[in-house]
């Protein structure tokens, strides 16, 4: 008989997680399976069948008509958008965050907008945002950027003052400049949580971006939805909604990932 | 709760599920639509729910409604009239079983054939009727000063859409979707004015009246109705039915038909009269108070007809293929149906010729 050492148990339970989960998906899909094509609860113009979604997969991606290829292309469009209106969001939203950590005045009215604004739904800023900056690409950066820099500034100047007062004092003490304060002592204790708030602020850029995208006219994942919708396809629509989750959810998990070995790091977390 | 209550709740509440109608209603409804393919056919409706827009291409239904057309000649049955803003939104209702007829362009009836949707063509509403106006100040006087610029449309795959893309392509130029620079975005044709105003957009492929509206308004008509697509002779709005609710209720649809017949009559023989209906209904459906003299000309620009050139239909699905919206063609054969349509009109034909003020082809 071998050994469980406590890391062949871990590795044995994820193993076993990830037959859990492979075996779900295949229930997911036979079920949808029998409601489609065997008992066709709807007709296939509003639930397609696990084929016809595959179908709009392949040609999507691999198809080599004139006209193929839009998941592709669209998935591509949607991830420059995303990664650029994000990076922009963490950027700005870390300035901001930062400001208002540092100034209460700043803190207590800016910051209140924000955490109302937070509540408001991306889709809503869409019609200000096309006013705004016209019917084009630049509206579609407004509100991912705006959905991704409101968490992030949240996170930021929550995290900052959520630093132990001692270690300001501490750093004080040991001769640390205001400036040497936020960037040697502030900054790196508050970084757990600023990467929390990371982790909201791209799933909140994504959302928004597939719900902004419905606007442009370059192809797009939002954009593909419309189409789906327009043309009653409904397996693009669905075959649309299946990528955007699973990008959603594979970004989440490497963010994750990251978060959780730095609070590892930071000694947060049990670690293995 | 004890051992013995929890049992027998247990017992209780299965020997009533097994009574329960909910095994049954589902066989039923499995039963039911296997009975439909088999055309059985369903119980006759005490209710037809016609839809359209209020574009001048759905004129004959603007005009039956505000006449009381479908009223005087669908016998015997509630007439419920729903007003649309699009194509999308209008075969969504009809998908979704809660249309019977609709007026609608021949792009979303493609599209929802080609998926195996219970639609049929039984009539046309009205050929053309559509043109490419340019914001009077963004400098584009041709189509190859689109190059660059923003082209609104009505909605994104609709008939002005695939048309749209047709002719930038007979330009030399593309879409941003398909690597081009030319930006195609929808704004609803009642809209293209304020962004005309707002300058986010430099031109629009637009349905009339709205054509006219923003040529009122000083706005330049760079593609006519002729020079949109095959000289004008295409169908811009048709009449759809679910084939279902036609089989089942062959009447209905007759009366309705007598109606449509009756309608683009009067949008032919008295134009004067019909405007006044058109503007009428144009002012209480989208609450749009339209310049007369634009609705004259918008009404010249389109030619109602109750025909449909199926030639021109079976054009337009390889265009819709070519704009990437499709990726195979219905079955035209199946789709467009106008045995009920022609044998009215031939009936009528053989009725002694009312006079020009009456209507065309003896309905009254």
């Amino acid at each position: 008989m071998t050994t469980l050492t406590p890391a062949k148990v871990l590795r044995r339970s994820r193993n076993m997680t990830f037959v859990w989960q492979i075996l779900g998906l295949l229930l997911i899909v036979g079920v949808w399976w029998l409601c489609t094509d065997v008992f066709k609860v709807k007709p296939q113009y509003v639930f397609p069948s696990p084929k016809d979604v595959w179908e709009e997969f392949y040609y999507g991606f691999w198809g080599s008509g004139p006209q193929d290829g839009k998941l592709l292309l669209s998935v591509g469009n949607s991830l420059r958008r995303v990664a650029l209106g994000y990076v922009i969001a963490v950027g700005l939203g870390g300035i901001m965050g930062l400001l208002m950590s540092l100034w209460r005045p700043l803190r207590e009215t800016f910051g209140a907008y924000l955490q109302g604004l937070q509540s408001v739904p991306s889709i809503a800023f869409v019609p200000f945002a096309i006013l705004f900056l016209g019917l084009n690409e630049r509206a579609v950066f407004f509100v991912v950027i705006l959905e991704g820099f409101i968490p992030v500034a949240l996170a930021v100047s929550g995290a900052v003052l959520n630093v132990p007062p001692a270690w300001r004092t501490a750093g004080r003490t040991l001769g640390a400049t205001h400036f040497g304060l936020v960037t040697r002592v502030l900054l790196p204790a508050a970084v757990p949580n600023i990467v929390t708030g990371l982790r909201t602020a791209w799933s909140f850029s994504w959302r928004a971006l597939i719900g902004a995208e419905l606007l442009t006219s370059n192809l797009g994942l939002g954009r593909l939805l419309e189409i789906g919708r327009n043309t009653s396809n409904m397996a693009l629509v669905m075959a649309t909604i299946i990528i955007v989750g699973v990008i959603g959810a594979l970004f989440d998990l490497l963010i994750r990932t990251l978060e959780s070995r730095i609070r590892r790091d930071y000694g947060l977390e049990a670690g293995s | 709760m004890t051992h013995r209550t929890r049992k027998s709740l247990a017992v209780l509440i299965l020997t009533s599920l097994s009574w329960s109608p909910a095994p049954l209603v589902l066989s039923q409804t499995l039963l039911s639509q296997s009975a439909l393919a088999q055309s059985v056919t369903p119980p006759t409706a005490s209710t037809v729910r016609i839809g359209f827009f209020p574009n001048l291409t759905h004129a004959p239904a603007l005009v039956a409604y505000e006449k009381g057309y479908y009223d005087t000649q669908i016998k015997g049955v509630k007439v419920e009239t729903k007003e649309f803003t699009s194509g999308t939104t209008l075969n969504e209702a009809f998908a979704a079983g809660a249309l019977d007829i609709g007026f609608i362009g021949p792009g979303p009836v493609i599209n929802g054939a080609a998926k195996g949707m219970p639609v049929q063509i039984i009539a046309g509403s009205a050929n053309a009727g559509a043109v490419l106006v340019a914001r009077k100040d963004s400098g584009v006087r041709t189509l190859a000063d689109l190059a660059g610029k923003n082209v609104a449309i009505p909605a994104l795959a609709n008939t002005q859409d695939v048309l749209l893309r047709n002719m930038l392509s007979g330009a030399g130029l593309k879409s941003q979707s398909d690597n081009g620079d030319v930006t195609i975005v929808s704004v609803a044709p009642a809209d293209v004015g304020s962004a005309f105003l707002n300058k986010q957009i430099d031109a629009a492929l637009v349905p009339e009246p709205w054509g006219a509206v923003l040529e009122a308004q000083g706005h330049k008509v760079i593609a006519d109705e002729k020079s949109i697509w095959r000289g004008g002779n295409y169908p811009a709005a048709v009449v759809i039915v679910n084939t279902k609710f036609a089989q089942a209720n062959p009447e209905i649809v007759k009366g309705f038909l007598k109606a449509h017949l009756q309608a683009v009559a009067l949008l032919n023989k008295s134009p004067a009269a019909a405007q006044v209906a058109v503007s009428s209904a144009l002012l209480k459906l989208a609450n749009q108070k339209i310049d007369p003299r634009a609705l004259q000309r918008a009404m010249q620009r389109t030619k109602f007809t109750a025909d449909v050139d199926t030639e021109a239909l079976k054009e337009y699905g390889q265009l819709n293929i070519n704009a990437g919206y499709s990726r195979k063609l219905p079955d035209f054969d199946k789709l467009v149906n106008l045995t009920m349509l022609y044998s009215l009109m031939e009936t009528q034909s053989k009725l002694p010729k009312p006079g020009a003020s009456r209507t065309l082809m003896g309905i009254k």
